[in-house]
């Protein structure tokens, strides 16, 4: 085991995840390691005259509660779905430190939009918005919201919405607020739901593939979205799997564009290393931003290649479950804790990376998790790029308590 | 009460842009316009000519609060309710009509837009967030900023607040009166500045709105005698103290 400097434990105590491989981690994970790609289906009511492949969570979800109905939205149902799985440890918790102890940080960047498109079209056709509409839905801090106002929580509530690295930051600042001593206990996490804005407007940005995603293959066209949500608790319990560094950096370069050179992708991955106190050869597994245009993949790969000179063994998630945009960064990080959940005679299965075999030859170097791949056990890496030029990275790892 | 000390703060709304207007708003609050925006003439025009009110407006603040050096080495956090949600609307309603978004206007939407032209504008290359916590996004806000203390206590922290009124798809909406503001605090876990400490209670059921948005409330107490202020009407309060000087 090697000497790892954490500052403070800060444990991933239990985790909910949704998305359009299964309702449960136990669902998802068997697929996951299959490298399943059937949870993609195609919608031709997204955009129009388009017909468009997505990873969407098919099937019922459950309803928010009468009592709190100016939350209702699909987004919020995407989140209860997630948060049921968990309802147990919650209660636990609850009783443990108190509901004024216990704080919510949930990263979006739809929140409820996908019905506030059914309100705007009422009111563009009949001159009032639809009088289900309620402004809590819409509101990016109505996400966080609703959870407090659900369980009861009198810790800070808010929501972080930095684009793509929103899911990613939730979990930051869940670390932080323990270190503060602000809160025993957060809920952390995040939730996006397939909507009219988002595809139309990568559509418009041209950066929408016709298929399914095939990141870091000389064949790529584009990203394929998804939807779901990812929840930890996150506790200061030593042990266990925990959160071990978080890198950040803004790109002050463009707004809907990385820097070609991964210069801000660096930035956050040195800082994650950093604060974790490891060495690059430590990494055991990094899970990639890998969206599957040009651009990204490009600037993440010489971006790893600089920090690591060696690439540790990599795969995009996306080519999977879709991209979950704000919601990515938290079910990324849920994908690292399954991964490092039960390792099997001292190693891990790693996530296949699912495309066509065609590696761009410009990534080369890059190294890339094949079916059935295991290693020996050892601390995994996510990274998450969003729109605005604003990156995160963080380092998991099972620690002895 | 976690202690932090302010370096320096601006703040903008209509007709009330420089220190002394706000020191005579602090003394004796009147209404605040509905609408308006800054000049923001430090922005290279053809930044400024994409730039919606609430941009203007927190650009303005942040870039007062920090001289050039200290820009582009500041973590920022960017804290406003409605964010962007006039700009979402407006592509909402395109889509309603079946028409075509612009990529640009879209980009432009995402509730972190401020933060990544801030980091354009200010050369920063440094750790930033973007939040909103409904009538509680100024206490998560300041929250959010001093968890950029703990992680880098070495380096100042930025935190904008501004809104502006919702437009008129969703005015009355929210019950809280239009207004447009903005107001930049520096912060830092050490040095000079006015020592501060904050901390987060359960709150005692509904206490009554104040009169202000939560930043001006808090601007106003900062520029007062008053020991403590409380804020949050809702499931927590936030509180500040001036610690006596001994």
């Amino acid at each position: 085991m090697p000497l790892m400097r954490t500052r403070r434990p800060c444990s991933l105590a239990a985790l909910a995840m949704v998305n359009a491989l299964g309702r449960h981690p136990d669902e998802i994970w068997p697929r996951l390691i299959r490298g399943d790609q059937s949870g993609f289906r195609a919608r031709e009511d997204l955009i129009p005259g388009r017909k468009l492949l997505v990873a969407e969570v098919a099937g019922a979800l459950p309803a928010v509660p009468d009592r709190l109905r100016q939350y209702a939205c699909r987004n919020n149902s995407l989140t209860l779905a997630a948060l049921e799985q968990i309802e147990k440890p919650i209660s636990d918790l609850i009783l443990a430190v108190g509901r004024d102890r216990i704080g919510v940080v949930m990263g979006t960047s739809t929140s409820g939009v996908s019905d506030a498109e059914i309100a705007i079209r009422h009111r563009v056709a009949t001159g009032a918005l639809a009088r289900s509409f309620h402004y809590s839905q819409l509101e990016f801090g109505g996400v966080a919201g609703f959870l407090a106002e659900l369980l009861g929580l009198a810790g800070p509530a808010y929501t972080i919405s930095t684009a793509c690295s929103s899911g990613a930051r939730a979990l930051v600042s869940a670390r932080s607020l323990l270190a503060l001593g602000v809160c025993d206990a957060v809920i952390a996490g995040a939730t996006d739901s397939l909507c009219g804005l988002t595809t139309n407007g990568f559509a418009a940005l041209q950066v929408l593939s016709d298929g399914i995603t095939n990141p870091s293959s000389a064949n790529r066209d584009g990203l394929t979205l998804g939807e779901g949500s990812a929840l930890f608790l996150v506790t200061r319990d030593a042990g266990g799997i925990q959160l071990c560094g978080v890198g950040e950096s803004s790109e002050a370069h463009h707004m809907s564009a990385p820097d070609p050179d991964g210069f801000g992708a660096e930035q956050a991955m040195r800082g994650a290393l950093a604060d974790a106190g490891m060495r690059p050869a430590e990494i055991a597994y990094l899970n990639l931003h890998g969206t599957g245009t040009s651009l990204n993949d490009r600037m993440e790969s010489s971006a790893i290649s600089r920090v690591f000179g060696v690439s540790p063994l990599c795969s995009s998630t996306k080519s999977l479950v879709g991209h979950t945009l704000g919601a990515a960064g938290a079910m990324e990080a849920g994908f690292c804790w399954l991964v490092l959940r039960e390792p099997s005679a001292g190693e891990i299965d790693l996530i296949p990376h699912a495309y066509d075999g065609q590696l761009d030859p410009e990534l080369v170097g890059l190294r890339l998790v094949g079916p059935g791949m295991h290693v020996p056990t050892g601390p995994v890496m996510t990274n998450s790029f969003g729109f605005g030029g604003n990156n995160c990275t963080l380092i998991l790892a099972r620690l002895p308590a | 009460m976690i202690p932090v000390h302010l370096r320096k703060w601006a703040a903008w709304a209509p007709g009330i842009d420089d220190v002394r207007a706000w020191h005579a708003w602090c003394a004796e609050p009147k209404e605040l316009a509905a609408e308006g925006r800054p000049e923001a003439s430090f922005l290279p025009a053809l930044l400024r000519r994409r730039c919606s009110s609430l941009t203007r407006i927190m650009l303005t603040v942040a870039f007062e609060c920090c001289g050039e050096d200290e820009r582009a080495q500041v973590g920022s956090v960017f804290a406003s309710r409605h964010g962007n949600i006039n700009e979402s609307i407006e592509l909402l309603e395109r889509l309603a009509l079946q028409q075509p978004l612009s990529p640009t206007r879209f980009s432009h939407s995402v509730h972190n837009a401020q933060a990544g032209l801030f980091s354009i504008a200010a050369g920063n290359r440094r750790a930033s967030s973007s939040i909103a916590a409904e009538a509680d996004t100024f206490g998560c806000g300041y929250l959010e900023a001093l968890t950029f203390l703990e992680r880098a206590p070495e380096s100042s922290v930025l935190l904008v607040m501004a809104d502006v009124p919702l437009s008129a798809a969703f005015a009355g909406l929210v019950d809280e009166p239009p207004a447009s503001y903005g107001l930049g605090l520096l912060l830092a876990s050490d040095g000079p500045g006015t020592r501060l400490d904050f901390g987060i209670t359960a709150g005692g059921g509904a206490a009554p709105r104040p009169r202000w948005p939560d930043a001006l409330e808090f601007l106003r107490w900062l520029e007062s005698p008053e020991p403590h202020l409380a804020l949050g009407a809702g499931l927590r309060r936030f509180e500040w103290a001036k610690p006596s000087k001994a």
